[in-house]
Parts: C-alpha cells; structure tokens; sequence
C-alpha cells in the first residue's frame, strides 16, 4: 500500500465511524416509522476454525479467526416525494479480499407498487443471493454454499436496473432486468487485477406460486482483464504464425452467466436448490458450472439444514501448437506457454454442510455450521481452497456466529 | 380405560376445534370498494409486498403479537424468523420494505379508520367499524 492509499484507507475508516456514530443516535431506527430519512444496519460476526494445518478454505485456516466474514453494514433511504428517493449502503469488511465501502447508492423511482427503477451504483442480480451476500440474517446458512456463491468476484455495477411484479390469479410474477457497467479491481489468487466489463446486461424472472419460488436469470458481460504479460505474450506467438495458442492466451470476451432455481418452503421445512453456470469466451477466464441443494426443518426457534454443493471450474486449454527441438528460442517459447497453461489449472470442490440457526430475537440470530470440503485432486489455489503443501483434499470448516439487523 | 380414553380424546378434539373458532382471522380495510374480496394467497402477497391489482397497504402487528403468530401461521404459511429474514433481504436489496407496525389490536382498527387503503389483520372477535370492509376470513 503506498501512501495514497493509506490516507485514503484512513479517510474512509474515519468516514465509516462517524456514520456508525450518527447512527447510534437514531435510536429505534430498524422498526420505526415513515420518516422521510430511515436508517438501518447489518451486522455479521462470525468466528471460523479449520480443522487442517495444511489447507485453507474461504480464508480460514488452522488457526481461530474473526476476521473474514464479519462485516458491519449502514444504509441511509431518504425519500425527496412519495416516488423519488435515494439510498446509500456503506459496508466495512474485515476480510481484506474485498473492498469496503459504498457498495449500494442510487436514485429510486417508484410510480406505483408494481415498478420500481433504479439509478446507481448496485449489485448485480446474478443468482438468487447475489445482491444479499452480506446479509447473513437473510438466509439460513452460515456461509452461502460457496461452491455457487463465490465471492473473489466484481460484485456491483453501476448503470440502471428495472423492476416490475405483477399477480396473475394466484401467481406473483417478479421481472427485473439491468444495464450497466464495471470498472475496478478483482481479487483473484490473492492478487488485485483491474477489471472492465462493458456492456453488462442481465434479465431474470420471479415466480411465486402458493410455497413455491422459481427464478431464472440470464447476465451477460463484454469483459476486460488485465492480463499484460499474457498479451504480450501472444503478440510474439501471433508474429511467429501460433495463433491458436496466441488465441487462447486471451483474457477479453464476452462471459454469459446463467441460473435457476426453486424453493420450496412451510411452517415445518424447506427445500431451496439452485444450478448456475458461467460460460467464458476467453481462453483465460474460466467456464463455470455449479449446484447447490438445501433441506432444512423448522422447529421454532431453531432452523436445522443440510446442504450439498459442487462446483466444476474448467478451461479449455488449446494444446501446446510450438514444436520441441528445433530451436532454443522454440523450446522456450512452448515452454513458456506450458507454463502459462499450468498456471491455468481446473478447481473442483464439494461442499457438504449441517447447521444450525438459532432466532433468538426477531432481528438477531445465532448459527453454528460445520462445512466438510472436497477438494479431489484439483485444487488451483487461486480461489477458496488452497494447499498450503501436504493437503491431502479433505477439511471440514467449523464456524459459529451471530447475525443481526436493526 | 379405553372409554375413558375416547372420552378425553373427544374432549380435546372439541377443544381444538372451539379454539381454531375463536382463532379466526381477518383482514380488515379502509376501501371505498366494499365489493372486493381476496383470497388466503392475494392477502398472503399482500403482506409480503407483492403487487395487487388494488390500492391497498397492509399493516402488521409487532412480532410477538399473538394475532401476528397466527396470521403467520393460517394465512402466511411461514415461520415469523423465515418473515424477518425476507425483509432484510427485500430492505437491504431496496427492493421492498415490510409493513408498518403497529403496536396492538385497538390502535390498527384506529389506524384503519384514518388511512385511506390501509389493510390491516384482526382477529374475528373485535368490533370493525361500519367504514371498515373484510376482505378476508380465515377458515
């Protein structure tokens, strides 16, 4: 961090508090009334331990640690008439893999209870949790099955999202679609890459029918990622006539993503599964597929569940087109893109969790989880497990935590 | 014995069966229309923030409220935490925001009487006023 940064990182600490500050002093603010400025608040502090000193798994390791899923979040709604207003989310992460700060700020109008637009800075709605993932109270896990919410990736955008329901006898129908665009960093294999993505649109689909919830969605974004040695790289294979390879060291394209899902819930259980898939045109993005499948049973307070996920992260390497033997500059050369296509491994992993969540008040909630991860043989180390050396594929995640909203 | 069995057995079933009488509910608006009437899942959408074809803003009353619990229970189909942790979801999503609450029986019927479109769940036994409409009954 040079010192920009760290001025910068101390301003929006200070900024941060004086907020939380304000905030305490409006007493009250989650159950109250129709003022035209409401606060309200999150908050998740989260404790995790891995059961093995040779992996680690969403960040934790051996070691007992709070720093990588608590979070504390505000958000301000001020509403200038009856249709028009503005809302600002501001969340402070203590995992240093994401970005703090403003994570919501747009300008909402809403005509009628049917349609609503918005204008901003917001997530984006790819799967069912993907604009919730810091609100752990808003869902029965501890840890969203990570096989299909994996958080080293560009969460928000800023652009313009649409949303309008409608009933249809007794169906509730929920369409929102979006445009937009973004421009900042990823963290990837512990690494900060600047990131473009243009042309961001999605559409997706709600449907309510008696205890049952449907959603499908379809995302799709022209991406840029900076990957300079790459492309110099294939410049110099491109002038020596290996486009193939050339081709395939490419980290711009379009990335289509995909979901569907269905819940089924009652007083007594619930069933909510949901299938993603991500599909890259770039050789050096990867191809995505993933599931999860949830049961839980309700016996009031407690929430106990089950849950099983998988998550397959593939590329299509193009086999190495650079002959061997004839020359040094050759062999280095199909070395090098070896190398390079080494460094692109496959990621495999399944998730099994059991879990437990306790409402104890109406807006504070305990869970304890325990998560057995299956990593096989192909682990990557560029997303959330890593060998440390030795990782024989198998650990199980112990965490326990309390949510809250006010 | 077995006599004495199916006696008490009848007996609580009579119970059950008194107490689910006195345990109806109803949904209760100030609506111009008196003609509109709405089924479990309309008042369910209703209260979840779904869009209806009519104007309508539904009130609720505080978590621990024992109208509340069965309002949940009979018409909702959801456990009051699954309630609360879908209007954390829609609130900090921006998406919808949950009913106002009000604090007792009497003061939703008071709320009612003063706000043109508001829907509010009472139980069957309380006195609704003349310019109030039922717009439901649970069974």
């Amino acid at each position: 961090m040079n010192k920009t940064d760290d001025q910068q990182a101390s301003i929006s600490k200070s900024t941060l508090l004086v907020v939380f500050l304000c905030l305490f002093s409006v007493t009250d603010s989650y159950a109250s009334s129709q003022d035209s400025l409401q606060f309200s608040g999150f908050a998740r502090a989260i404790v995790g331990h891995l059961d093995d000193e040779n992996a680690e798994y969403v960040g934790y390791d051996n070691s007992l640690s709070l720093d990588q899923q608590s979070l504390l979040g505000l958000q301000a709604d001020y509403s200038l008439t009856d249709s028009i207003s503005v809302t600002a989310q501001v969340v402070g992460y203590t995992e240093d893999q994401r970005n703090s700060g403003l994570q919501w700020l747009y300008l909402s109008y809403a005509p009628n209870n049917a349609l609503q637009i918005k204008l901003g800075k917001l997530r984006i709605p790819f799967f069912n949790y993907s604009d919730s993932l810091d609100i752990g109270f808003a869902y029965p896990w501890l840890t969203l099955p990570q096989q299909v919410y994996d958080t080293a990736f560009f969460s928000t955008f800023e652009g313009v999202l649409a949303n309008y329901g409608f009933s249809l006898n007794n169906w509730l129908v929920d369409f929102e679609a979006y445009w937009g665009y973004y421009d900042d960093k990823i963290y990837l294999a512990s690494q900060e890459i600047d990131t473009k993505v243009d042309g961001l649109f999605g559409a997706n689909a709600t449907v309510n029918i008696e205890n049952f919830t449907l959603r499908a969605s379809y995302n799709q974004g022209d991406a840029e990622v900076a990957q300079d040695e790459a492309s110099l790289f294939a410049e110099q294979l491109r002038l020596l006539g290996f486009s193939t390879n050339a081709d395939w060291l490419n980290a711009n394209g379009l990335i289509r993503f995909y979901q569907f899902s269905a819940n089924y819930e009652n007083l007594n259980y619930f069933v909510r599964g949901e299938v993603t898939k991500m599909v890259s045109e770039a050789g050096l993005v990867a191809d995505i597929d993933s599931f999860f499948i949830s049961l839980g049973y309700n016996f009031h307070p407690y929430t106990l569940y089950i849950s099983y996920s998988e998550k397959d992260l593939h590329f299509e390497h193009a086999s190495n087109e650079i002959p061997f033997g004839v020359s040094d500059e050759l062999d280095f050369l199909a070395a090098t893109y070896m190398g390079v296509i080494a460094a692109f491994p496959d990621d495999q992993a399944t998730g099994t969790k059991l879990g437990l969540r306790w409402d104890w008040r109406p807006n504070l909630a305990f869970k304890a989880e325990m998560t057995f991860v299956n990593a096989n043989d192909k682990v990557s180390n560029d997303y959330a497990v890593k060998d440390l050396g030795g990782f024989d594929g198998q650990a199980i995640l112990y965490q326990v935590g309390a949510e809250w909203v006010f | 014995m077995a006599r004495v069995l199916i006696i008490l057995l009848a007996y609580c079933l009579g119970m059950v069966q008194s107490s689910n009488a006195a345990e109806t509910i109803i949904v209760v608006a100030n609506t111009a229309d008196k003609s509109i009437q709405l089924n479990r899942q309309q008042v369910r959408n209703l209260f979840m923030g779904g869009a209806l074809p009519y104007d309508l803003d539904a009130v609720a009353l505080p978590p621990e409220n024992h109208t509340r619990v069965l309002f949940n229970t009979k018409v909702v189909g959801l456990t009051e935490s699954r309630i609360q942790s879908y209007w954390a979801q829609m609130r900090f999503t921006g998406r919808k925001k949950a009913p106002v609450e009000i604090k007792n029986e009497e003061l939703v019927v008071e709320y009612l009487m003063t706000n043109v479109g508001a829907t509010g769940y009472l139980p069957a036994g309380v006195a609704i006023p003349e310019e109030l409409t039922v717009l439901y009954s649970s069974k």
